[in-house]
């Protein structure tokens, strides 16, 4: 960050501070999930895309692989907490 | 919003705490989708090369190119279900679990 915007800060009202760290989290959460969303669509492409594309839209076999990879992998996810969590008992 | 970043914007010598605010939050937004079309771009590149180009040769042959765009079709229409359901099944177990808690 430039030494003019660190200037800039010290300009912020208290209520805009505030409100930025409103933005701020909510920005970190969007960037999260599309995060989460790029890992999840690079696995499940991988499982679920396995001819050599030929046309340019998802069949429909491929459209409810796609829908259900992404449930199952939540499931995993799920039951592995679930796991490590009664492991902790 | 420009997919790699505008140039920076003329800085006054001293700007009100609404201006700078914006300023930040214009910057936050245009680094995010950044990192976002970054990681797109990333990942498409590489499941497609995978998929189309399995044997590279010394040229790009037509049935590769016409493979490629497919694939980076296919993908981003992937992308959206992925985002859809996952968004979805989130906002399911926030809601089974009390619906105190977030994404």
């Amino acid at each position: 960050m430039d030494p003019q915007t660190q200037m800039d800060i010290s300009n912020l009202s208290d209520a805009d501070k505030q409100d930025l760290s409103k933005i701020l989290q909510n920005e970190a959460q969007k960037t999260n999930i599309q995060q989460n969303v790029h890992q999840l669509n690079d696995i499940c492409f991988k499982k679920c895309v396995t001819s050599r594309p030929i046309s340019g839209t998802l069949d429909r076999s491929e459209e409810a692989c796609a829908q259900n990879c992404v449930e199952r992998w939540m499931d995993t996810q799920f039951s592995v907490l679930k796991k490590l969590e009664s492991m902790q008992k | 919003m420009s997919l790699f970043g505008g140039s920076g914007s003329g800085s006054s010598s001293s700007k009100s705490s609404a201006e700078v605010k914006a300023s930040i939050v214009q910057q936050l937004q245009q680094e995010s989708a950044m990192s976002n079309a970054r990681l797109l771009i990333e990942k498409i590149n590489e499941n497609c090369f995978d998929a189309c180009v399995p044997a590279p040769g010394s040229s790009m042959s037509s049935q590769e190119s016409g493979c490629l765009s497919s694939c980076m079709d296919k993908y981003i229409q992937m992308w959206n279900i992925t985002s859809k359901t996952y968004i979805a099944r989130v906002g399911q177990e926030s809601k089974r679990m009390g619906g105190a808690a977030s994404l």
